[in-house]
């Protein structure tokens, strides 16, 4: 066993829980008119409970592959290790600076171009403009985009999107770096680029929490893999082990299609 | 690129999120982090104008000409309802200029208000993807709206040297040294902007239609403060007249930036009023979005 002071993220008992109100958005209006009425005063509140009691350490170094059918929870899972979404119950404990791929806000504002979208992304991560300056060649040298960088973000394709995320959270000089579904749409040269950049933060001993549902990608990529289902954390250990589990589960057998990056 | 770094930097940087129970986070690494991320609302401000258009010439122009145009609406609608028309020549000027200021003045605040309303609903793929404190945004906000109110700066000494040089009858006031004032009233006007933006900033959250009742908020709001009429005359109405003045949070604050371009000192009273109305905003504001703000990525 490793010792504590080796750990990355330790997340203790974690609950996360959405209220939603089922009419489509709170307004003014609606809570005047039925401020009168007393059957409409109490709104209809949907609770979602995302993740529910979750314990996970994850060690310095290691690559973690997050699985799990639609609405399991693992974007909620990032967003709370972020620091993003706060817990409802339990405590997370991260230990280093974090980056994440949930697109960085990069893109947030489609009328912009990728170049401010860069600038903005970086300065509301806490870097200087010293700093950006000095990361912005290699950020868009990795991401190529050409002359996209300077074009307004709402003329991108998906993948070119997700090539400047991922170029950008990667070059922040993360500890920790959370991805959530970034690389599957990009083309298989930058995937592979990525993958290289992606070993050469493990060797630094930084550590990756991955999101896919392309279980090729967590078998090649990942030193572990965690199974979560309807919020709870089902199964851990070595990745082949973990998808073959999780394909059974889901009842499809180990056909190409599931390993494929669709 | 820092790609040597030291062992101990993995642990120089421990994060712990928790439930909060207490209702504000750590005050003292809330503002470090809004301090150290100052630049960003700075860039955020001056590019969501580029995306609206306003850093092209045409912009720029139509911000200083539109409070211009609103203001030579409200002069002639004023001059008609008050049937003051014989009296015209300087004394119209003057109540011109006062109204121009006034309109320019209050603008500031109306676009820091209105812009922060939704600076939060406008952010939420930021809010949502990055953690950062988000009272950055109705700062942004506010920048947007102090960028948008310099130009009118010049342009309004512009008018005022026209009216000046062409007055025969004396009636316009020469500019005296109370002008030197004017930066200490807009930082005041500026931190109440800030306090309300962020009011009304968490407003939109839960309701996501203030924004529209903000624009009738912000009308009536405007006709009770001296901006198209001079404080004396509220203050003529005794008691009910006070409060309206005293109790806007903006009352004061306006009243004296368009005494300062009037040459005259703007009273004590006010200053301090004006300043009492700032710390409540700013502190009211502060503590109702800070306190909502952990909220905000699971409700947008
Ligand atoms: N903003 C929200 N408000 C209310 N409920 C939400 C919100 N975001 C997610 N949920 C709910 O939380 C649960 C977990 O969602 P989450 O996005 O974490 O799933 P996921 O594992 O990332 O799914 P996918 O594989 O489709 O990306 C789902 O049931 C979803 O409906
Ligand atoms: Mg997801």
């Amino acid at each position: 066993m490793q010792s504590d002071s080796d750990l990355a993220i330790r997340i203790e008992n974690l609950w996360i829980r959405y209220r939603t109100t089922v009419e489509a958005a709170p307004t003014l209006k609606s809570t005047i008119i039925g401020l009168g009425r007393k059957e409409t005063r109490k709104r209809q509140i949907r609770i979602v409970e995302a993740v529910q009691g979750f314990n996970l350490d994850i060690h310095n170094g290691s690559v973690i592959g997050v699985i799990g059918a639609n609405g399991a929870g693992k974007s909620t899972l990032l967003r709370a290790i972020a620091g993003i979404l706060p817990p409802t119950e339990g405590r997370i404990t991260v230990n280093g600076r974090v980056s994440t791929l949930l697109a960085l806000g990069v893109g947030f504002n489609g009328m912009l171009s990728g170049r401010e979208n860069i600038v903005l992304g970086c300065l509301a991560a806490g870097l200087t403009r010293e700093q950006i300056a000095q990361r912005y060649e290699v950020i868009t040298e990795f991401a190529d985009l050409g002359d996209f960088i300077d074009m307004p973000m709402r003329t991108y394709s998906s993948g070119m999107y997700s090539r400047l995320a991922f170029s950008v959270s990667i070059h922040m000089d993360p500890d920790i770096l959370l991805i959530d579904e970034a690389l599957s749409t990009g083309d298989a040269k930058f995937k592979e680029r990525s993958f290289a950049k992606m070993e050469e933060l493990v060797a630094q001993a930084r550590t990756i929490v991955i999101v896919s549902h392309a279980l090729g990608t967590v078998r090649d990529l990942c030193t572990e893999a965690v199974w979560m289902d309807k919020g709870r954390l089902i199964e851990r250990g070595e990745p082949g082990e973990i998808t073959d589990a999780y394909l059974r589960f889901v009842n499809v057998a180990a056909r190409p299609t599931a390993l494929e990056d669709v | 690129m820092e790609h040597v770094r030291n062992t101990s930097d993995f642990v120089d940087e421990v994060h712990v999120y928790e439930p909060h129970k207490a209702s504000l986070p750590p005050l003292g690494p809330y503002l470090k982090e809004f301090w150290r991320r100052r630049r960003f609302a700075y860039e955020m401000s001056r590019s969501t104008q580029k995306a609206s258009n306003f850093e092209t010439a045409l912009g720029t122009v139509w911000v200083v000409l539109n409070p211009l145009m609103l203001a030579l609406v409200y002069y002639v609608l004023i001059t008609i309802l008050s049937g003051s028309a014989s009296s015209k020549g300087a004394t119209g000027e003057l109540n011109l200029l006062h109204i121009v200021v006034g309109i320019f003045t209050w603008y500031y605040a109306q676009n820091a208000m209105s812009l922060g309303a939704v600076s939060v609903t406008m952010g939420g793929k930021l809010i949502l993807n990055q953690a950062f404190p988000r009272a950055l945004l109705p700062f942004s906000s506010v920048i947007s709206a102090f960028i948008m109110y310099l130009p009118s700066i010049p342009v309004f000494l512009v008018i005022y040297l026209g009216f000046y040089l062409t007055d025969s009858s004396n009636t316009i006031p020469p500019l005296s040294a109370s002008l030197v004032l004017l930066p200490v009233y807009l930082v005041i006007l500026t931190v109440t902007s800030f306090g309300l933006a962020m009011v009304f900033g968490t407003m939109t959250v839960y309701f996501r239609d203030t924004s529209r009742f903000l624009g009738y908020l912000l009308r009536i709001w405007l006709y009770v403060t001296p901006v198209l009429y001079l404080p004396s005359k509220l203050l003529h109405h005794g008691l009910k007249g006070e409060i309206l003045f005293y109790g806007n949070p903006l009352g004061t604050v306006i009243g004296s930036i368009t005494a300062l371009w009037e040459g005259q000192w703007p009273s004590v009273t006010y200053l301090l009023v004006s300043i009492a109305w700032a710390v409540v905003s700013l502190l009211l504001g502060a503590w109702l979005f800070i306190s909502r703000e952990r909220d905000f990525a699971v409700r947008l």
